[in-house]
């Protein structure tokens, strides 16, 4: 009864069920990321008078966490591009690394050599001296 | 005397000065590059041009001798363009390097550049390159920079006194070289990096470390031998980055020693910046502890602790407030057993001119006969030593040595490792004694290894009665001079702090000792003891401890020193003691609290006005005494045995002299570069 509580009113864990409605009522499926996610688009076309332009959406699959969206995906969710990446996919470069989401606050943030978190062992610096140990 | 006339200005100049001098005079800059005051005139560099009228072209003004009547103009048309063309030729092989360059912002050329130099450049040829030469361990060179000014070339063969460097190769294959790739044999070559206006020659240790203009700089005096180097502590943050010599005229002119400039690095090494406690039990070990701690260790040692069982020894590096202030603590608590003479020396101090360098360092000029007795000047005094070759090279100096063999970079009659050689120059048998006789200004100088054991009375007594006889005492001369080589020592004696030897103070009756920066201590004479050592750095004396109190070196605190001639100098604070650690005045002062005695002080003010109280000397800054010749009529019968050699060793070798010296690892390198020098030449 509490998860359906949940998925009616939180939508920071997994999209709500009026999303889902709403999807199942005018999405189109796009395609989907490595990761599972999966991309719709509205079915209706909006009016170009109106200034609309298409609508397009992103279910997760787990965690809501924008970072998880890699690059090609999100420019399309921008209307960089017309077409999806499963339709138009992106050049990959030889040094193009995988997409990898932001792991700020997580345990595996980044720090620098010589931080408390990464070990504390730092380079010598100015003033810093040898005590002596008998 | 010579009258010139200078842009408009008229100058009178002593005989003998160049055109540069008299410019300088009249207030008139003049740029230069190989000219300098110590060195020999070169005048290759001809940047000083000025135009003298009746003159058909420029003329070097530092090479010119100035003569009556002359009338020089320096800032005409003509000397804007002569000055404009010399800088375009130097820097035609300059690198443009000034970013990755040690001496930006520093530098001679760099800044007469600007002053002097033309706009833009009209150069667009290739500039030549010359391969950089190994000049051992303390000096890193750019020889592409170098612009042929041969200051160092000079320095090296006047000052130094090794021949070692020298030009080879003509016009744009000229090079500055070692000849054979190795570094200079003296303890001074340090001082061509000071000298060389351009980055061709910089510090090694201090390559790429700091830029000159982001150092804080403090006026302080050194502390590496008895001479007291006026030297200049270059600091960022708490890190001193390099010791430059500072001008004082009366000591070390503008040279120091090696060993001050690059001991620098062993103030951040060992350091103690704890209190340490002895465990109790089988295997004590020492362990960090707290300041209370400590104390509370002390006390509990103390307890039940007769009056004189107290007694204390004095380190080299000791300064004047820690000494009258644990002089005080003692006092306090009953005891007089307090010593500074660590190295077993046994000179007479009735009087302070019986053990200080009576003739002065600059006095040293116009003495026109030496003896050295059992003294290894280069060594012990290195600019001292200096000042003898200075004198040496005038001309109309004799001197004779008296001890064992050494190379002091100019020539020393070698009488033999003997004492009776020096009886017999007192008597008058020997043939240096007509030397001593026929000079106006005879000097003596006796090494602290002379007056060392058995035999050191026997040598003092027959010092003054050579000093007597020859008139080497008198009312505007002073020529009885005592080398002492540690820092601490003027300050200690004149304070009185003698308690008739070492020995004697760690006597069996002896419960509780301290050391203030005492190393060099026997560590058998020690067990038993309860030791409170009081010091900056973790040396010998720290490890023979029960308890360790730390304290600041000479650049953490401002302080008082006695240098060799009896000139007190104060140390300016430049950095802050690591950690824990304290200035030893405070510690003492702490230390009474713990003894539940009244040492009379609570702060530096009033700690000094005790100490001017008592010794009214110390506050009369770089002052000398003057000729005092009081307690000199001392007549002691001669008793020396038939043969005695004379030590004059240094204790742990010359760079190796004290616990700040030891922890630094510039050093540690320079020995290790000698002794491979020597290898290599013992071999090839």
């Amino acid at each position: 009864m509490f998860k359906f509580i949940k998925r009616i009113f939180i939508w920071w864990e997994v999209s709500t069920l009026g999303t889902q409605w709403h999807t199942f009522l005018h999405g189109e499926k796009v395609g989907s990321d490595d990761e599972g996610n999966l991309y719709y688009k509205g079915k209706k076309k909006a009016p170009l008078s109106a200034g609309m332009p298409e609508r397009r959406w992103v279910v997760y699959n787990g965690d809501m966490d924008a970072t998880r969206i890699p690059a090609e995906w999100h420019a399309w969710l921008h209307h960089t591009s017309d077409l999806p990446p499963s339709e138009a996919p992106l050049e990959t470069k030889a040094f193009e690394t995988p997409h990898e989401t932001n792991k700020t606050g997580s345990k595996e943030a980044y720090f620098p050599a010589g931080s408390p978190m990464s070990g504390g062992k730092r380079a010598s610096a100015t003033g810093d001296y040898e005590a002596w140990r008998p | 005397m010579a009258t010139l006339t200078i842009d408009g200005i008229e100058v009178t100049v002593e005989a003998g000065a160049t055109v540069l001098q008299a410019c300088e005079q009249a207030g008139a800059e003049i740029p230069r590059f190989c000219y300098h005051e110590r060195l020999s005139i070169a005048g290759n560099c001809r940047m000083c041009l000025v135009e003298l009228e009746k003159a058909p072209k420029p003329i070097a003004s530092c090479a010119m001798p100035a003569g009556d009547g002359m009338v020089v103009h320096t800032k005409t048309e003509t000397v804007k363009k002569a000055r404009e063309g010399v800088m375009e030729f130097l820097l035609i092989n300059h690198p443009l390097d000034c970013p990755i360059c040690d001496q930006g912002g520093e530098c001679d050329l760099q800044d007469q550049a600007v002053g002097y130099g033309r706009g833009l450049s009209r150069y667009d040829e290739g500039k030549r390159a010359v391969k950089d030469k190994n000049m051992g361990p303390l000096i890193s060179t750019t020889m592409t920079r170098c612009i042929h000014c041969m200051r160092c070339v000079r320095f090296a063969t006047e000052v130094a006194g090794a021949d070692e460097l020298g030009a080879l190769g003509r016009g744009e294959g000229s090079e500055v070289t070692t000849y054979l790739e190795g570094s200079l044999n003296s303890e001074m070559s340090g001082n061509v990096i000071d000298l060389c206006p351009v980055g061709a020659l910089t510090s090694k240790p201090y390559a790429f470390t700091a830029r000159s203009w982001e150092l804080k700089k403090t006026e302080t005096i050194d502390v590496m031998d008895a001479v007291g180097s006026n030297i200049r502590v270059d600091s960022r943050g708490n890190q001193i980055m390099r010791i430059l010599p500072r001008l004082n005229e009366g000591i070390n002119e503008e040279w120091i020693s090696d060993k001050t400039r690059f001991h620098y690095d062993g103030l951040l090494k060992n350091r103690l910046d704890t209190a340490f406690v002895k465990s109790s039990g089988k295997n004590a070990k020492l362990k960090p502890a707290s300041w209370q701690d400590a104390f509370k260790a002390i006390k509990k040692a103390a307890k039940g602790v007769k009056a004189d069982a107290y007694g204390a020894l004095i380190g080299d590096l000791a300064d004047v407030e820690a000494m009258f202030a644990l002089k005080t603590l003692l006092g306090q608590l009953g005891s007089k057993s307090i010593e500074c003479r660590l190295d077993g020396s046994t000179g007479q101090t009735s009087a302070r001119s019986s053990y200080i360098f009576n003739t002065s360092i600059g006095g040293i000029e116009h003495a026109d006969a030496c003896l050295l007795v059992g003294c290894n000047p280069r060594e012990e005094a290195t600019l001292i030593n200096s000042r003898l070759r200075k004198r040496v090279r005038v001309g109309g100096f004799a001197i004779a040595n008296v001890g064992p063999k050494a190379d002091l970079g100019y020539p020393v009659e070698e009488l033999g490792n003997d004492f009776n050689h020096l009886a017999q120059v007192t008597v008058g048998t020997h043939k240096f004694a007509k030397a001593l006789k026929a000079a106006k200004n005879p000097m003596v100088i006796i090494g602290q290894g002379a007056l060392k054991g058995k035999n050191g009375a026997g040598v003092m007594a027959s010092c003054l009665e050579l000093a007597e006889k020859y008139g080497m005492v008198s009312e505007d001369w002073n020529g009885l001079n005592v080398l002492q080589h540690a820092a601490s020592r003027v300050g200690a004696l004149d304070m009185g702090l003698m308690a008739g030897g070492v020995d004697k103070v760690l006597g069996d009756k002896t419960e509780i000792v301290f050391l203030l920066g005492a190393d060099d201590v026997d560590a058998d004479k020690l067990k038993g003891k309860f030791v409170i050592y009081m010091g900056s750095h973790g040396d010998a004396g720290a490890s023979l401890a029960d308890v360790i109190l730390p304290t600041a070196a000479y650049t953490e605190k401002q302080a008082t020193y006695v240098n060799v001639e009896g000139r007190v100098q104060r140390t300016v604070q430049a950095t802050f003691p690591p950690g824990e650690a304290r200035e030893d005045w405070t510690v003492v002062r702490a230390l009474a609290d713990v003894f539940g005695v009244d040492v009379g002080f609570n702060n530096m003010g009033e700690l000094r006005a005790k100490l001017y109280e008592a010794y009214p000397h110390f506050a009369d800054e770089d002052v000398l005494d003057g000729h005092d010749t009081k307690g000199f009529a001392t007549k002691t019968v001669m008793k020396m045995g038939k043969v005695t050699s004379i030590a004059a060793e240094f204790a742990g070798g010359y760079y190796m002299s004290n616990p700040i010296a030891r922890s630094s690892n510039i050093l540690a390198e320079v020995v290790a570069n000698i002794a491979e020098q020597q290898g290599s030449k013992a071999h090839g």
